[in-house]
């Protein structure tokens, strides 16, 4: 008997302490989202305030209002520009996954090959794009080629270099391991090397997701429309030189925002990928 | 011929030379035969791991040569399934479960996926794991990890098992309790198992013969032939009389007695 009225204290201290501990978690996590919301706001009245008290002309600050008042104004404008700026950058960092994820599995594959072209790759990474866009531009013609091909060539090397380095880090035992099984080189690849990089690869997309969008914005201004219609870095060209100061603000906020949302959406990916083994994407088990 | 033909692993006087230039083995000598028992018994240094991994191919002799069923290590590795191997740590790949940890060995040896499976489930049911096929490897325990990386060892039937200090990095009741599963699995199975450790009392527990190694340069110190009936009693006299040897040896061996 005395057994078991222990047993059913125990189980409500346990379940008194779930209730504790759930309190405590929310009164934390409250703050997590109070705090920065509370911040977003005075950022954004004083943004508004300032330049009515101190006479700041629209053209030079716009206060938020007049930037949202120009989004919803030039919307038409807007909307297909961020459709096209969207479908450049996410373009280019595509071909920037596939191109350097299979460029460094074929260089991990082979030491020779790594050793006699990985140094070229660091080289070319550390010629800025900017100055070699105008060549892009001769070869690929103005506009949307153009322009998801510089895309490219920024996301491009984060992948390969971490891809690379991931599937090189490859624990020692485990590869014994594979070799005691008599494993050939592609096995090794596919089930051991591929896998133990894939954390490595994730970081590499996740940079590579936002320097797409400055690629893309990077090639709008260098690479023009040619001859379609131009996304968010043609119109912040063209409203600077309009003085269309708020619609300019308009624009670069819409890039943000893409911004954000993109390297989201990409870090949910990874979080999917590794969530069966890896450590940073375990927190919320513990 | 008899006695050849029952030659599982021999050592022809093997030294290893590590291009550091560590003197990691000299003139090692020693033969096992079919369905013992052997322990490795040494100081830390004193090239167990060493001699252990040339048995698993994954090293070569500088001088002499090692033989496991009369062929080169590196050929039986190649050519067959007879010779598995446990490390230290547990050496699960993090993003497969347990049964697909399991499965490794057949599926890169590339048997078919059904029996693949069956055999997998089968090892596991040895080991007492078969409730937990579908966890991840940082679901268990260590003991439980050790378990699984014992059961991918056996998946492929082994006809030798080489044993790194599998046991040392576990507590003392994890460490018993798995002492006696691989003694029943050994005797089930009829495998020779190669263990290597320094741990007096487990090479006691477990071993038909006790090979005491001594350090600097690593070499056969002394043969310790353990004669006492399974399952054994660890707080039998005649066991603490072979821990009390195995001691002794262990310590005389710092002092580089020889004896082959
Ligand atoms: N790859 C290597 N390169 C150079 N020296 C090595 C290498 N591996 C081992 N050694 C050296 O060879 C000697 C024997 O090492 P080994 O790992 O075989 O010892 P051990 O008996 O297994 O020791 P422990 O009980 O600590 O595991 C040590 O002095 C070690 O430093
Ligand atoms: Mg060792």
């Amino acid at each position: 008997m005395s057994v078991q009225t222990a047993t059913t204290q125990t189980k409500e201290i346990v379940a008194q302490s779930n209730n504790t501990g759930k309190l405590k978690i929310w009164s934390k996590s409250k703050w997590k989202i109070i705090g920065p919301i509370a911040a977003l706001v005075v950022f954004l009245s004083l943004w508004q305030f300032v330049p009515i008290m101190v006479g700041v002309q629209p053209f030079i600050l716009p206060k938020p209002t007049d930037v949202l008042q120009a989004a919803v104004e030039d919307w038409e404008l807007l909307w297909p520009a961020i459709q096209i700026t969207v479908a450049e950058s996410v373009i280019g960092f595509v071909i920037s996954a596939i191109i350097g994820i299979g460029f460094a599995v074929l260089l991990a594959s082979s030491k020779i090959l790594e050793i006699s072209i990985y140094p070229y790759a660091v080289i070319l990474q550390t010629i800025p794009v900017v100055a070699v866009a105008p060549i892009v531009v001769i070869w690929f013609g103005s506009g949307f080629n153009s322009i998801v091909m510089i895309s490219f060539l920024i996301g491009f090397f984060p992948i390969i270099s971490n891809t690379l380095m991931g599937l090189n880090s490859v624990d020692k035992n485990m590869s014994e391991l594979f070799t005691l099984y008599n494993a050939s080189k592609w096995q090794k690849m596919w089930k051991l090397r591929i896998p133990a990089a894939m954390p490595y690869m994730m970081t590499g997309l996740k940079i590579s997701s936002t320097l797409s969008i400055v690629g893309a914005i990077t090639g709008e201004y260098i690479a023009g429309i040619g001859g379609g219609k131009g996304g968010l870095g043609y119109a912040i060209t063209v409203a600077a030189v309009q003085l269309k100061t708020p619609y300019l603000f308009a624009c670069g906020i819409a890039a943000a925002i893409f911004g954000i949302v993109f390297y989201l959406l990409v870090s949910l990916f990874s979080h999917f990928m590794l969530r069966s083994w890896h450590e940073s994407a375990m927190k919320g088990e513990k | 011929m008899e006695a050849i033909q029952n030659e599982i692993v021999a050592f022809h006087h093997v030294s290893k030379i590590y291009n550091t230039g560590t003197v990691a083995l000299s003139q090692f000598h020693f033969s096992i035969t079919e369905g013992e028992f052997i322990s490795f018994l040494g100081p830390s240094g004193c090239g167990k791991s060493t001699a252990l991994r040339m048995v698993a191919g994954l090293g070569d002799a500088t001088e002499g040569k090692v033989e496991v069923f009369g062929q080169n290590p590196k050929e039986v590795i190649k050519n067959t399934n007879d010779v598995a191997f446990v490390f230290q740590d547990a050496n699960l790949l993090p993003w497969r479960t347990v049964l697909e940890n399991v499965m490794l060995p057949l599926e890169l040896r590339g048997s078919d996926k059904k029996s693949r499976k069956e055999d997998a489930i089968k090892v596991l049911e040895m080991v007492g794991l078969k409730d937990h096929i579908k966890s991840y490897p940082r679901q268990l325990s260590g003991g439980m990890r050790m378990r699984v990386s014992i059961a991918r060892a056996l998946a492929a039937k082994p006809k030798l098992l080489l044993m790194d200090e599998p046991f040392a990095a576990l507590d003392e009741i994890t460490r018993q309790t798995l002492q006696t599963e691989l003694l029943e699995i050994w005797k089930r199975e009829k495998m020779t198992i190669l263990f290597v450790t320094h741990n007096v009392f487990e090479a006691v527990y477990l071993s038909t013969r006790i090979a005491v190694l001594s350090a600097r340069p690593g070499r056969l110190s002394s043969i310790i032939d353990v004669d006492l009936p399974y399952p054994r009693e660890r707080t039998d006299e005649r066991f603490t009389e072979y821990v009390d040897i195995s001691s002794q040896s262990l310590e005389n061996s710092s002092t580089r007695r020889e004896l082959v």
